[in-house]
């Protein structure tokens, strides 16, 4: 059995201010093994980029704080490092990619500056050691003319170029662990895929594991190894990524995918859920998918489902779908 | 970078023409002209006498020839004669200007020393105690008219504590005349403007900063391993003094002006003075000068700003 090298357990990161609560994420675990590729799915306002800020202690402050959990990385309990400690393992041991690369640069320094502070921070090397590693990188993720771009600002590239750089500097360390949140979605297509592919030349060559962050399932189909899809702050199904394209359970994940548009299927209208995800800071006391949910019952707007294992390594939060093989009709 | 100067240099020529035509013009406009000003009504012969003069003046030839001759004779330093003064203008200006200039750059050495770390100390812990003890202090003192603080400090540091001269730009006795007697009774009047400036800029270092820290690549920053203070240093700061340093572009240019009323209160014979007893005298050639100095010192502001927005951000430089 191999060692997991991230486990989340029973994570709760909250937006404390001075009336409300907002409960941001509720409860989830994680695990992640090396070279694995953990997708988490959902809509924007589920949790999933504050679980991702949460791993790395980069919550917005002062108000966003994790009140209680573990997250254990390498064996070390992340949550009990001092803020020091917390900046060795940032950009060194854990990375992370961000959405928009347009904007998650800073204008005022090169490219080279930007990168070579990361290993500056991290290795023993010179500053002219720093720059060929960097030009080095460059080259790796596929940026042309490294060895001129070094010595530009982030304005003088594209949005696609831009995101290979925020890679390059990300994986300039050589760290065991990737985030990457959303960071495709301000690109286009075709640079889309072009990123994705990076990405797992990154897992195979450095062995980084990767917990990527998305809405889209097209990218979910093309990366995951284990998928987790997030609603209101809690896991609602965890499942390898075969299965979950093959036997989606949560009335939630289905509906997700039926979102999806089809190039087989002719639909004249695409299908929405209705409603939009409930407030983090008053949650419902049952289901909190239940006011959207085409299976809901009574029952289902009083208690709030437990996460239960529906087959082998597939956990659902639903009490109305039937475990592998019942299939409920939605 | 030097093509970017050049740029800006080249296109402030159009701006001088124009602002030289504007003066021309303005003085052109003042009825009269500037031997009815000049001459005894009871002299014999005025009529004829006038004629005479007007025509040895050239004020008898087409409009675009006296603007021809009045601009070659400025830009050889023939800026005329002061008619209350019976001095060159020229020789009034210099000294004004250089008091102002010293007065200008007193001021701002106040300012930014004072206004850019204090509003820095205050993003830094920003609702923290000294946070507010500053902005109320600050909203105070901005809600004072700086002419009733000119007063007040005249009161306080010349009059009761007598560590400061009130009045003038130059001493008396030994040593008057000397750069510390000029920086001695520049003191106060720099002191004035300066107090209600170093409230805005510290108000606005506080806020551009805090801006600065909620952006993304502040966030990426911190994701790389760095520690607070470099991702301050190196990241927030940098970014953050883009908007200062173009304003203190902008500033400097009005400062060349002089502070009329200031100067005004403190006796301290700079340009503003030197202005306000040009207009009350009707004094035209000198009020040609000083609106021209006025406008140019504007525009070298403008200019100073530019640059410096090209100094510290790149993407300026490079389009």
């Amino acid at each position: 059995m191999v060692e997991p090298l991230l486990e989340i357990r029973d994570l709760r990161t909250y937006f404390i201010g001075k009336d409300v609560e907002v409960r941001a994420v509720d409860g989830i675990d994680l695990t992640v093994y090396p070279r694995q590729i953990v997708c988490i799915v959902g809509e924007s306002g589920s949790g999933k980029s504050i679980t991702s800020l949460s791993i790395m202690r980069l919550l917005p402050q002062p108000r966003g704080k994790i009140v209680s959990g573990q997250i254990t990385f390498g064996g070390q309990d992340l949550l009990k490092l001092t803020e020091d400690q917390m900046t060795d393992v940032r950009g060194n041991e854990i990375s992370m990619i961000f959405q928009e690369p347009m904007t998650a640069l800073n204008p005022v320094l090169t490219i080279g500056d930007q990168i070579t502070e990361v290993l500056l921070r991290h290795r023993k090397l010179n500053r002219r050691q720093a720059i060929s590693k960097a030009v080095e990188m460059l080259q790796f993720v596929g940026v042309p003319r490294a060895a001129e771009i070094v010595h530009e600002y982030p304005h003088q590239l594209s949005g696609g170029l831009r995101q290979r750089v925020m890679i390059a500097m990300a994986m300039v360390c050589e760290p065991k662990l990737l985030i990457a949140d959303e960071p495709t979605t301000a690109l286009d297509v075709t640079i889309q895929a072009q990123v994705l592919e990076l990405m797992k030349k990154m897992r195979r060559d450095f062995h980084t594991a990767i917990i990527l962050i998305t809405h889209d399932l097209g990218v979910v189909a093309d990366m995951a190894d284990h998928v987790m899809v997030m609603y209101g702050g809690q896991i609602v199904e965890s499942v390898n990524a075969d299965d979950l394209f093959a036997r989606p359970l949560h009335p939630y994940t289905k509906a997700l995918m039926e979102s999806i548009p089809s190039l087989i299927e002719e639909k004249d209208t695409l299908y929405s859920i209705p409603g939009t995800v409930p407030d983090a800071a008053s949650f419902p006391t049952g289901c909190r998918f239940a006011q959207r949910c085409p299976l809901a019952q009574p029952s289902c707007f009083e208690t709030a489902p437990e996460l239960q294992q529906m087959g082998p390594g597939h956990l659902v939060r639903c009490d109305k779908v039937g475990r592998e093989g019942e299939g409920v009709p939605m | 970078m030097g093509t970017y100067i050049v740029r800006r240099l080249l296109g402030m020529i159009p701006m001088l023409f124009l602002i030289t035509v504007a003066v021309f013009l303005m003085m052109h406009a003042a009825p009269g002209n500037a031997f009815d000003a000049i001459l005894n009504p009871g002299i014999k012969d005025m009529a004829a006498l006038k004629q005479r003069l007007i025509e040895s003046a050239g004020l008898n030839k087409p409009l675009w020839w006296q603007y021809g001759h009045w601009i070659t004779q400025f830009v050889q330093g023939n800026w005329g004669y002061s008619f209350t003064q019976h001095q060159p203008v020229i020789t009034l200006i210099g000294p004004a200007l250089r008091n102002t200039l010293l007065l200008a750059v007193m001021a701002e050495i106040m300012i930014l020393a004072i206004g850019i770390p204090v509003g820095i100390l205050q993003a830094r812990n920003p609702y923290g105690r000294f946070d507010y003890v500053i902005s109320t202090f600050s909203f105070v003192l901005f809600s004072v008219p700086y002419f009733i603080l000119a007063i007040f400090l005249i009161y306080f540091f010349a009059i009761d504590l007598g560590i400061f001269p009130a009045q003038g730009a130059v001493g008396t006795g030994p040593g008057a005349g000397s750069f510390v007697d000029h920086v001695d009774h520049a003191f106060l009047p720099a002191l004035a403007i300066a107090l209600v400036s170093t409230t805005v800029y510290s108000r606005y270092t506080r806020g551009s900063m805090l801006d600065v820290s909620r952006k993304d690549y502040v966030r990426t920053a911190y994701a790389k391993g760095l520690s607070g203070s470099l991702v301050f240093r190196k990241h927030v700061l940098r970014n953050a003094m883009i908007p200062i340093v173009t304003q203190f572009g902008y500033d400097i240019g009005g400062l060349v002006g002089g502070a009329v009323i200031l100067e005004g209160l403190f006796s301290y014979q700079g340009m503003g003075l030197l202005t306000i007893n040009a207009v009350n005298g009707r004094d035209y050639p000198v009020i040609m000068a000083t609106s021209l100095l006025f406008a140019v010192g504007v525009l070298i502001g403008n200019l100073v700003a530019d640059i410096l927005y090209a100094v510290v951000d790149p993407r300026i430089r490079y389009n």
